[in-house]
């Protein structure tokens, strides 16, 4: 994999001192709070008193999390982003819109590289971060992330993307340390009709997007579609650019089928594949999946659902003559009941994975053995208990086994206190990260060396890294159109990675030399001044110590290339004339060197989006990072201030 | 064109677009438009009416009334689900309440008023069919608790109460709820 750091080169300087005074302002403006309605599209009374009870209990109401609990209830640092703040930002990626909460930070790294962490251990191969979309785990066992250039959905029909910062571990899988990100599609029920769009701009050189959405019968419904887009390369401060431009193609479908009342299947996939352009050769990659879901209400009070998917994917590299090949099957069970003031969920999952990293000994570095088998089993079990009146109790325990480390568990306790639409949570939970092929299995160079030769041979002891971490929260929604949270956390990580030579040689091994603490705040709210005018915010401020571990020689700074401060306000606004004028501003303080990253400036940036809506049609001209002409947000590629056109219609 | 000369227009951008808001912003007078689960509830509360059976002597005159206590989350939306429609030949009317003193006539009442418990004992044995969403609703002897699950409304009834007001409640509205009883 060519993610290798590049040298520090020239950055930019000047930095628009107008982001931070606006958004004060608007900070301010969004304190004020009159009450009134929240703007979503309306069901017609006529329509809605028509229906039976059963079927007013079946209609999707909010846009809150998966959870059995409203946003407001929610004892956790969940944040969410809706379709609509995607649509509106001009977001042209996944991982795009993820800078829309800012509890993540988003670092684009070159024109096809992301690099996204929660809470801190931010590098090329951060691999603290949980990442599903519609239930498929997407972090790949290779290094423990996300490849987000891989990661696609038509973000027309995204639902809403669901942000934990903080461990998930209890419940979700054996990654979620530092987050949970949680991407939802729309039902195909709701995506009924033909969307098409074409957009074209001097970074995105082309994009397209064309779905189309119908019903078979009464209880079926399904959705078709495709996107294509090309990119420009990043500029480069030493050459004409970075030759990293990159095409991609997806096709994919879903379907909604409710076979009874009680009954609902989902089924999903998609293909894809695309071209980064590397030096001397393109670099290939494609991927598939599929996905089936069952879940079945037994009653108000008790539900359960099945799922399996199947997944691969393949990436070339050519300047390094490697490729990797993961196929995974997983499949998951969860039974969720009601005793008296108990609510207990349960649930247990299998998961095969069958790595082919192949690297050409010429590469230097790379992972042997070239074959494994990775087999993941899980179970969990979480009690959430109303104590008294408005308090409740939720203890939980993840137990998993690894092929690398067997048998680890993940518990975690809350407390929450809910009233009148406000909640405080307290949370102390363990987490761990599982060991991926990079921490065990990572040679440089791939042939055993003697050890008066420099060489790395591979972390046979790594264990896995450890997390304790100490959350307290406070959410509230203090009338219909305005909502704030805040969370605080301080985490202490234990055996954290290091590579250190073995005594008197020059064989270096990947262990677990490593420890700190991090601590920090997180701010979030949504304030809808008017019908036609809402507003989104977000702060976090993080800090930390990492260090080597007594006896420990050395130096972890570069796994964590943290924001200190980062600051993102949206504003969604619609104008007289069927037209919509939106920004996403947003601060990032700036990162320090460190002997294997550049320097990163601070920047202040914005995205801004000019739209015509009228009768389906949509004309829109956004400008991405028009703060600057260019900026770096992760070592030394910069990223273009651009603009784009698109057009796209609904019917 | 050089970065400073960038940066200044930026800031002129900036500076013409946060008067443009503020403009906006004083400007214009926004009317309410409940969200979607609020308008689900309020079907909701057209519903109760065909699935709870009042006593004869919870009418004082020819009309059905839904009251709402506290802040109105439906706005115009109760009155246009509710039009022309009837509970046994009474036509339904909405009223609105800002305490509990001001309710006379009333056979259904959207508690909201952020002190649910207050009005609940209040109004307890009154023939008042009590519905409202806080947490602890229920379980503090309001009748009809709307919750929100994955992402749908969910009913929790406390079945008890309605029994001690002389309402009773139709086992096909029941079934489809969770129901709580005090021991």
């Amino acid at each position: 994999m060519s993610k290798e750091m590049m040298p520090p080169g020239k950055r930019c300087q000047k930095k628009a001192c107008f982001s931070l005074q606006a958004l004060l302002i608007l900070l301010l403006l969004s304190l004020l709070s009159p009450l009134r309605g929240l703007a979503q599209p309306a069901l017609s009374p006529k329509e809605l008193k028509r229906l039976s009870v059963e079927e007013l209990l079946n209609i999707e109401v909010t846009l809150v999390s998966r959870t059995p609990e409203k946003l407001t209830e929610a004892a956790s640092a969940i944040q969410v982003i809706t379709g609509e703040d995607i649509r509106r930002s001009g977001a042209t990626h996944l991982a795009e819109a993820l800078r829309l909460v800012a509890n993540l930070q988003v670092a684009q790294l070159s024109s096809s590289v992301w690099i996204i962490s929660a809470r801190g251990f931010n590098n090329v191969f951060a691999n603290k971060l949980l990442v599903m979309i519609d239930g498929r785990t997407v972090y790949t066992p290779l290094y423990g992330g996300v490849l987000w250039e891989q990661q696609h959905a038509l973000l027309e029909d995204i639902d809403r993307i669901e942000v934990v910062s903080g461990p998930g571990g209890t419940l979700w899988g054996a990654n979620a340390v530092n987050g949970v990100i949680n991407i939802i599609t729309k039902s195909a029920k709701r995506t009924e009709g033909l969307y098409a769009s074409v957009a074209g701009g001097d970074f995105i050189n082309n994009m397209e997007a064309l779905r189309y959405g119908g019903k078979i019968g009464d209880r079926i419904s399904y959705r078709l579609f495709g996107k294509h887009f090309s990119r420009d390369a990043t500029a480069s401060a030493t050459a004409s650019n970075n030759h990293d431009a990159w095409t991609m193609t997806e096709a994919g479908f879903r379907v909604d089928w409710d076979p009874t009342l009680k009954d609902a299947v989902t089924i999903e996939g998609e293909l894809y594949a695309g071209k980064r352009k590397t030096l001397p050769l393109a670099s290939a990659s494609n991927g598939q999946n599929l996905m089936a879901r069952w879940s079945r209400t037994f009653s108000p009070r008790s539900d359960m659902s099945l799922q399996l998917y199947y997944d691969r994917y393949l990436r070339k590299d050519a300047p390094t003559a490697s490729s990797d090949m993961i196929n995974t099957v997983d499949a998951d069970f969860q039974n969720h009941f009601r005793i008296k003031s108990q609510d207990l969920i349960w649930g247990m999952g299998y998961r095969f994975v069958k790595d082919d990293a192949h690297f050409d000994i010429a590469a230097g570095a790379g992972i042997v053995p070239r074959f494994k088998r990775l087999d993941l089993f899980t179970a969990f079990v979480q009690d959430e208990i109303h104590l008294v009146d408005s308090l409740r109790l939720i203890a939980g325990t993840k137990l998993l086994h690894n092929e690398y480390t067997g048998w680890e568990w993940q518990p975690s306790v809350r407390l929450a206190w809910t009233s009148h639409y406000q909640t405080i949570w307290a949370a102390v939970s363990r987490a761990v990260r599982t060991p991926s092929r990079f921490d065990v299995d990572y040679f440089l160079p791939m042939t055993p060396q003697p050890p008066t030769v420099p060489s790395v041979a591979g972390g046979p002891n790594f264990m896995s890294e450890k997390l304790m971490a100490y959350e307290l929260g406070y959410r509230v929604q203090p009338n219909k159109v305005s909502s704030f949270s805040f969370a605080a956390f301080y985490n202490v990580y234990k055996d954290v990675y290091s590579v250190e030579p073995l005594p008197g040689t020059l064989t270096y091994q990947i262990q677990n030399g490593s420890e700190g603490r991090s601590w920090g705040i997180e701010l979030a709210g949504g304030y809808e001044i008017s019908k036609r005018w809402r507003l989104r915010t977000g702060y976090t401020y993080l800090d930390k110590n990492i260090h080597a571990k007594p006896g420990h020689n050395f130096d972890p700074s570069y796994l964590a290339n943290d924001v200190r401060n980062n600051l993102m306000l949206q504003s969604i606004l619609d104008l007289p004339l069927h037209l919509q004028l939106d920004v996403v501003a947003r601060h990032l303080d700036g990162l320090g060197k460190t002997f294997a990253t550049a320097k990163v400036p601070v920047y202040n940036t914005a995205d801004a989006r000019l739209a015509w809506a009228n009768k389906g049609f949509e004309l829109s001209v956004v400008g991405q990072n028009i703060g600057q002409k260019n900026h770096t947000e992760f070592g030394t590629y910069f990223i273009p201030r651009s603009f784009y056109v698109k057009l796209n219609a609904r019917f | 064109m050089s970065r400073g000369r960038d940066h200044i227009k930026f800031v002129e951008l900036g500076r013409k677009m946060i008067l443009l808001l503020f403009f906006l912003y004083t400007s214009h007078a926004p009317s309410a438009q409940p969200s979607r689960a609020d308008q689900v509830k309020a079907a909701f509360l057209y519903n109760f009416t065909q699935f709870v059976d009042w006593p004869a002597n919870a009418f004082t005159g020819n009309t059905f009334v839904i009251g709402i206590l506290g802040n109105d989350p439906f706005g115009d939306y109760l009155e246009a689900l509710v039009k022309n429609e009837k509970v046994n030949g009474r036509s339904i009317v909405v009223q609105r309440y800002s305490g509990v003193g001001e309710i006379k006539n009333c056979q259904l009442l959207f508690i909201n008023n952020g002190n649910s418990t207050a009005a609940i004992k209040a109004l307890a044995k009154k023939n008042i069919l009590t519905v409202g969403d806080d947490i602890n609703f229920a379980r503090e002897g309001g009748m009809i608790r709307f919750f929100i699950e994955n992402n749908k409304i969910r009913l929790q009834i406390n079945l008890t109460a309605a029994r001690e007001a002389g309402l009773s409640i139709s086992s096909k509205l029941l079934r489809v709820s969770e129901v709580i009883e005090n021991e």
